[in-house]
């Protein structure tokens, strides 16, 4: 029997939310963390690594979606910048739901896809850069069970 | 190292580096993060979700991506964007090669800029992360 969308009209609703701006600050600890990453030295002032903004997330998020499967995997993560970052720069921050989709079928079975996409502004109001990422949202035992048809 | 934009050439290789994500950089990686998924750090947690083993965090691979990119860029310049889309999981402790092509040398806004494809072969020879980079040297 064919699976049934777990896109609902309830699910579509969550496409396109979107957060307030919120603060967020590239602290040193941020840029540690992420030199930790790669290897490399930590500065303590002037240009960030770029890479810092992947994990850079307002506190507070409120984009929660119904648990329609009991696994997720990341599968595609980007961020852009429009100009250099600063050590201890303060921005503001706001995520949004960009879309849902889903595959039937394919390795994990029965999946979903939820693309979120975090934007990033200075105090002048201007846009700094923007990160994004797609989670996969699948049932285990559905790509098991798929692997066992083969 | 530092990347000699005089002589930089669309089709120009980054040098291949080949990297161990280990199990404490994953962990150090988690240290100060609000969301920690139990597979990363527990074999059984990631064989009951259907993985391989103990997979490498999706974001600490755009991190090797951009670590590689930036040390091939050296001062010439800075890291401006980068993607990965993940094909396969790689595992903690099993090393991989990160290799990378300038795509594409243009102008935009007055800047010099490159694209650079990127791609993370683990040890079978399969990619397992397909990657993108935009690089703007300061000249």
């Amino acid at each position: 029997m064919a699976d049934q969308s777990l896109i609902t009209d309830e699910v579509r609703s969550h496409i396109g939310r979107t957060t307030d701006l919120r603060p967020v600050v590239v602290t040193t600890v941020a840029v540690a963390r992420a030199v930790g990453v790669y290897g490399g030295e930590v500065p303590q002032e002037g240009i960030a690594p770029g890479f810092v903004l992947m994990n850079l997330a307002p506190e507070g998020q409120s984009l929660h979606l119904p648990n329609l499967m009991p696994a997720s995997l990341l599968i595609s993560n980007e961020f852009a910048l429009e100009r250099p970052l600063q050590v201890g720069e303060e921005l503001q921050a706001r995520s949004r739901i960009a879309d849902i989709s889903e595959r039937l079928g394919g390795q994990f079975g029965h999946a979903l896809y939820v693309r979120t996409d975090v934007e990033f502004f200075d105090r002048q109001g201007a846009r700094v850069g923007r990160s994004a990422s797609t989670m996969m949202h699948y049932d285990p035992a559905g790509g098991r069970q798929r692997e066992g048809e083969r | 190292m530092t990347v000699d934009l005089a002589t930089l050439r669309e089709g120009d290789e980054i040098v291949p580096a080949e990297i161990t994500p280990e199990p404490d950089q994953v962990q150090r990686y988690f240290a100060n993060s609000a969301f920690a998924p139990k597979f990363f750090s527990d074999e059984a947690a990631a064989k009951a979700q259907g993985l391989p083993g103990r997979i490498v965090p999706g974001p600490l691979k755009v991190g090797i991506l951009y670590g590689s990119v930036a040390r091939w860029l050296g001062d010439a310049g800075w890291v401006v964007a980068v993607r990965a889309a993940h094909r396969r999981p790689d595992l903690q402790g099993k090393p991989v090669t990160v290799m990378g092509t300038v795509a594409r040398l243009y102008d935009e806004g007055g800047k010099r800029r490159a694209d650079i494809e990127l791609q993370i072969i683990n040890q079978e020879g399969q990619p397992s992360v397909r990657g993108f980079a935009t690089v703007e040297f300061w000249r």
